[in-house]
């Protein structure tokens, strides 16, 4: 055989007994391996591997700048699968397709790369790129990952298969297979060209022979598998990179200290930052720095390495280039912050099963009270409140619970608690303060700023960053991760549930929610609790209106007084209400007038029957001489210079009822509601029907405001596109305006005109409410009651994620990376597209905090680099630029060359690590400076002068690698035969030494 | 039957009121005019399923009324909605200059920013246009809208409404199929390159 066979033999000696993997298949039948043959070419043709291999020389570098791709496919000899596979540098379609001006002779294009100098050492490729410097290859391998081909035979039969099929389809394309185990890489194979072939061998150990350590016992080998005839041989050429491992930096500095959380929470209630989350990281993220010293021209006989001796001497290398290797998953704290939140999500219990009932239920009253704890703060109470400290509150609750329960079996501490609520209900403090009634939160008063940051809410469907709900996330986060965990969260949240409730009981508005209806753009529980504070503002606003009313009230409807019926006007004549405005105060004297009537009928229509049903009975024209009669009721203010058509008083806007709030799952039901009623026409009517509630009471209001009026008065306000008006003439020749309601309107008893029968005149505050409020907030309550720490979770975490990326946002702008600022906007839109659905999938959730993570990491990572080149000291503002460049190009490309190589900037401050790592090893002595360092690395000067010195420590440890390349052009295998390039790699590290030889011979004159 | 359905798409009519909204819906749906159609209360709804390219779509199409006040019952509709029909009356021009109210409505409660709008002028059977077709193609263009001017009554234009819509919407990524959440979206790990993958014969030297 070959020699390969020799090679192989070497590598089977080295490698343990191992059993044999496919002892099944007979490999040997010769049908099936002429099948595998086949299809083996069958791929190479499909692929369009076959014939003449045609390309420009490669440029310097494009191995790395480059794009690689591959091509797979499944084959099988007998019943082992194989996979086939094309890895290639992707190239320019017109080299690849111009066949215009191919020579039939020239050497295959991979047998010239064996030779190109200018992509050795790429920092990141396949192996055999690495290896034999190949611009494409394909390789068959076993298609399972543990399935190995072992046996010598065996091996040999698949490069024979190889060698037949490249032979056949003259395919100039090198073709490998892969034996042994996955893991030794171990490949063999061959190119053919006309006339010319190179066989890829190689040898693997786990321990270097001592006679290949060396440059010149390389080079010996080397020239012996050559075996060439000439005398004496050219030189070689040399290519070597030495490579050595800086572990030990971590001694001299400490990325971050994990935050002191206790002194957090210790001193002032006003220096706790419970809104903030932390960042970065708690080990150091960068956990090795690789200097790799490349020589790339070298020729035998320049320099001199051997067992004894080396000139390699990496300070002198012509060329540095540095990777680092990044801590797999280094300790983050935000990272930390949103993974232990997330797991929230899964638990399944309760809070009452996780506090336990006796906590806050058995124990009665007494218990209640502590639970309380804040609304003694809040509470109109007879003691003078300034007179009570929050301590002393404090104090007392502890008391009272220690009476109960061990003072430790409170799941969060009371202070802790205490700090939490305050910050949550600031309102709560400046009662403390003023001992005057808590407003109604000074931020809602404040329009929300306009800056996309701000709105970012809208797309994580979380919540404002000033608001309620956002701190509530905040806390429970921090509570999660420092005050007890699930307990602590449970615990929280009972007490804002308490909270609430007493809120509502107490008509105190909660502080933190922006005005108005639930915000269909946050989360649901920030909705919640909107939904609870409009319950709350009706209710306040029904229990201020039986005080007497006092005439300094604006009318217009201010936020003090949105939970009253309140203003709607028809939108088209927005403009003539702002004109109207004043006459406004005469219509609310009529408001006032009544006032007390306001609550003694809420919800009880019976007595105005009588009065309604007549009205009813007579048709839209008839009725109204009589109701004319009736006082006017609610009137807001006349619309424009409208007057009713019968009795020509003015037309007045009535005052009505303010629609419901709805939270999107209310919503939704209401939806689904009505959609079930299907598509007929029945179904439509129904549908209509249920939703006439709102028409039918602003009916009413109308009737009340305009006595006399009709349905057409009622159309020119609500409707007025279907009061339609023409200039006629008339008897006397005169054009006059001629109104009537459109066709749709004049349909029998359609449901306006039905509607408008039904309607009484009775006043938006006499009315049936729209809107039951006590209802509404006891559901609110009870649904906050229910939630599990898990569902909170849930809830909260478009919020958590909102917080977290605006903190990775504000770290970012302290540090300026690209990337980060890339991934932040994958964050937003990929939180935007997953958090905006009900119920996202928990694997979306997690790859958003793996995204989160890794910005946080990167930035973890810039400052930890920083700090070791110390950038932040130096003063140079031009060396400062460039480290900081240098230290921003580690962080984003694979391999960074060293400006000057050992001699730059850069350069001095790797060896100074170096140096001071080896210092640390030899002496270990732990308190040896930088600074003394740096004096003596001045004073030696240059390195020649220290080499003198070496007798102490070296400045470098030994290379953990080393790799070499040998190239040469010769005539193999006689004499006479076709100059070819011969090239041999070898790596040399702790784990293994490998040989990787390619060697072309000609085939023509042999 | 429901097997070869593609998806269900959730179709808004918006626009002021008598501009022809529910006219439209029914040419659409039962394809006849009828005009003793009541005006709308609150919001009404309609189910079709339509074929664009092949692909079967089951429209749910809410109509709403157009006056201010039932406005404060319709922002519900338009959560989660993927298309949006913008109505106005070419004859009545006050209709149309009312649009940009709705757009901004529209901005407001819509809780995704890739719906897919189309801006359409009724009534064209009528002889007392109002509004000229390039002012509303105008307005659609500066909108980013689609646009067409159609009339209930004779049918112009109405069925052309929809499908369009309907295309347009299932050519968009990410607004109708679930999975397309995730289109795009590159993980962190993305500059690691070559590192993970199960050859094994990527590598740098150490
Ligand atoms: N001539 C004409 N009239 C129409 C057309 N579409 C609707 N209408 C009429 O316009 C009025 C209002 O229509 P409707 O569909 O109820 O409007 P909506 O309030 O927007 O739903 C009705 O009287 C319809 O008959 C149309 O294309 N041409
Ligand atoms: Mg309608």
């Amino acid at each position: 055989m070959r020699a390969t066979a020799q090679w192989l033999h070497k590598m089977a000696a080295d490698s343990e007994p191992e059993s044999e993997v496919f002892e099944i298949t007979d490999f040997t039948t010769a049908s099936e391996w002429e099948r595998f043959i086949s299809k083996v070419e069958e791929v190479l043709n499909d692929w369009k591997l076959i014939g003449v291999s045609s390309g420009k020389p490669l440029e310097k570098g494009v191995y790395t700048t480059g794009i690689w791709e591959e091509k797979s496919d499944e084959i099988s000899f007998a019943d082992f699968r194989f996979s086939i596979t094309h890895h290639y540098l992707v190239q320019e379609a017109s080299y690849k397709d111009g066949k215009e001006e191919l020579v039939e002779d020239a050497l295959p294009l991979s047998m010239q790369d064996l030779l190109c100098m200018d992509n050795d050492f790429p920092p990141r490729a396949h192996c055999l790129v690495r290896w034999y410097g190949l611009r494409e290859f394909v390789v068959i391998a076993p298609a399972a990952n543990n399935d190995a081909v072992l046996s010598e035979s065996k091996c040999n039969l698949l490069l024979s298969s190889v060698s037949i099929a490249l032979g056949n389809t003259g395919c100039q394309v090198p073709l490998f297979v892969q034996i042994h185990h996955k893991w030794r890489r171990m490949y063999v194979g061959e190119c053919q060209g006309h006339g010319v072939r190179t066989d890829f061998e190689m040898v693997h150990l786990r321990k270097v022979p001592n006679q290949y350590t060396h440059l010149s016992g390389l080079l010996d080998i080397f020239k012996s598998k050559i075996g060439c005839p000439l005398t004496p041989l050219p030189p070689v050429s040399i290519a070597i990179r030495l490579t050595y491992v800086l572990q030990d930096w971590q001694q001299y500095f400490w990325p971050q200290q994990p935050p002191d959380i206790d002194a957090l929470i210790g001193g002032e209630v006003g220096g706790l930052e419970f809104g903030k989350l932390p960042f970065g990281a708690c080990e150091d993220p960068i956990s090795e720095l690789h200097l790799a010293a490349t020589w790339p021209h070298l020729t035998e006989g320049i320099i001199v390495d051997n067992d004894v001796y080396s000139d390699l001497d990496p300070i002198q290398a012509p060329q540095w280039s540095v990777r680092i290797r990044k801590a797999d998953n280094p300790q983050c704290l935000l990272g930390d912050f949103l993974t232990e939140f997330f797991k929230l999500c899964r638990r399944k219990e309760s809070t009452d099963e996780i506090l336990g009932r006796s906590t806050f239920e058995e124990d009665g009253k007494e218990v209640a009270d502590i639970t309380h704890a804040l609304s003694k703060l809040t509470e109109p109470a007879p003691v003078p409140i300034h007179k009570l400290s929050v301590t002393n509150m404090v104090h007392s609750a502890k008391k009272k619970i220690r009476k109960h329960r061990g003072v430790d079996d409170s799941p969060l501490n009371i202070e802790v608690l205490n700090t939490i609520m305050l910050f949550l209900f600031p309102d709560a403090a400046d009662k403390l303060t003023n001992g005057s009634e808590a407003r109604p939160s000074t931020s809602r008063n404040n329009p929300p700023p306009e800056s996309e940051e701000y709105n970012l809410y809208s797309q994580f469907k979380s919540a404002p960053s000033d608001s309620l709900t956002y701190k509530l996330a905040l806390c429970l986060c921090m509570i999660n991760f420092y005050h007890g965990g699930v307990k602590g969260v449970a615990h929280l949240w009972q007490e804002f549930v308490v909270e609430m409730r007493r809120r509502w009981e107490k008509n105190y508005l909660i502080p933190g929610l922006a005005n108005g209806s639930p915000d269909l753009r946050c989360c649901l529980l920030h909705q919640k609790l909107q939904m609870l504070n409009c319950c709350i503002e009706r209710k306040q606003a029904r229990d201020e209106g039986k005080k007497t009313y006092t005439s300094d009230r604006s009318p217009s409807g201010s936020s003090c007084d949105t939970g009253k019926a309140v203003v709607r006007s028809g939108g088209d004549y927005q403009k003539e209400t702002e004109k109207e405005r004043g006459e406004v105060g005469k219509s609310w004297e009529s408001w006032s007038d009544s006032e007390e009537e306001f609550f003694e009928c809420l919800s009880d229509t019976e007595e105005l029957k009588g009065n309604g049903q007549e009205n009813g009975k007579k048709g839209t024209k008839e009725g109204s001489k009589e109701s004319a009669n009736l006082k006017p009721e609610g009137r807001l203010h006349p619309h424009g210079k409208l007057t009713l058509l019968h009795p020509g008083e003015p037309l007045y806007i009535p005052v009505t009822q303010e629609p419901a709030p709805m939270t999107e799952d209310l919503l939704e039901e209401q939806s689904e509601v009505l959609a079930k009623l299907g598509t007929s026409a029945e179904g439509a009517h129904l549908r209509a029907r249920m939703q006439s509630a709102c028409l039918l009471s602003d009916m009413e209001s109308f009737k009340a405001a305009n006595p006399g009026c009709c349905l057409e008065d009622f159309v020119r306000w609500y409707s007025p596109r279907d009061y339609i008006e023409e200039e006629v003439v008339d008897e006397e020749g005169n054009r006059v305006l001629k109104g009537e309601l459109s066709a749709r309107m004049k349909i029998p008893s359609n449901m306006w005109v039905e509607a408008w029968e039904t309607a009484k005149p009775v006043p938006a505050r006499r009315q049936r409410r729209l809107f039951d409020d006590t209802r509404e907030a006891e559901k609110v309550l009870h649904y906050l009651a229910v939630q599990k720490p898990a569902d909170l979770a849930r809830h909260l975490l478009p919020c958590v994620i909102h917080a977290a990326v605006l903190k990775v946002k504000e770290e970012e702008t302290l540090e300026d990376i690209a990337s980060v600022k890339k991934i932040i906007k994958q964050i937003i839109s990929h939180s935007s597209k997953v958090l905006r659905f009900p119920n996202p999938e928990d694997k979306k959730l997690e790859e958003i905090i793996a995204q989160i993570m890794s910005a946080e990491a990167i930035i973890a990572r810039a400052r930890s680099l920083k700090a070791k080149f110390g950038i932040e000291k130096c003063d140079q503002e031009e060396e400062k630029e460039d480290l900081e460049r240098f230290v921003n190009c580690l962080l984003e490309q694979p391999e960074v060359s060293v400006i000057g190589a050992g001699r730059g900037p850069a350069g001095s401050i790797i060896h100074k690590l170096f140096v001071n790592a080896q210092r640390m090893t030899e002496s270990s002595d732990e308190v040896a400076t930088m600074t003394s360092l740096d004096e003596e690395l001045k004073r030696s000067g240059s390195s020649d002068e220290r080499r003198l010195n070496l007798g102490a420590v070296a400045d470098f440890p030994p290379p953990a690698g080393r790799e070499l390349i040998l190239r040469i052009t010769v005539p193999r295998p006689a004499p006479y035969s076709k100059p070819l390039p011969q090239r041999m790699y070898s790596v040399i590290t702790k784990e293994d030494f490998r040989l990787a030889g390619a060697f072309s011979a000609d085939t023509t004159f042999f | 039957m429901d097997e070869d359905i593609l998806t269900t798409l959730k179709i808004l009519i918006i626009g002021e009121s008598g501009v022809g909204k529910s006219s439209l819906l029914l040419r659409f749906t039962d394809d006849t005019f009828d005009p003793e159609l009541a005006a709308t209360i609150g919001v009404d709804f309609k189910v079709k399923t339509i074929s664009v390219d092949g692909n079967k779509a089951k429209l749910a199409i809410w109509d709403t009324a157009g006056q201010e006040r039932f406005r404060t019952l319709t922002p519900s509709y338009y959560r989660g909605a993927q298309g949006v029909i913008l109505v106005y009356d070419v004859t009545r021009r006050d209709t149309f200059l009312k649009l940009d109210n709705w757009l901004n409505e529209l901005e407001t409660y819509c809780t995704r920013n890739d719906i897919v709008k189309m801006l359409v002028g009724n009534k064209i059977d009528k002889e007392n246009r109002a509004v000229d077709r390039n002012e509303g193609l105008k307005f659609a263009r500066k909108h980013s809208m689609l646009f067409i001017e159609a009339s209930a009554k004779t049918c112009d234009g109405v069925q052309c409404a929809f499908e369009e819509l309907v295309e347009k919407i299932i050519q968009t990524p990410g607004l109708w199929e679930s999975e397309s959440q995730n289109r795009g979206v590159k993980l962190s790990n993305q500059e690691e390159g070559y590192g993970g993958r199960a050859c094994g014969g990527y590598c740098s030297m150490l």
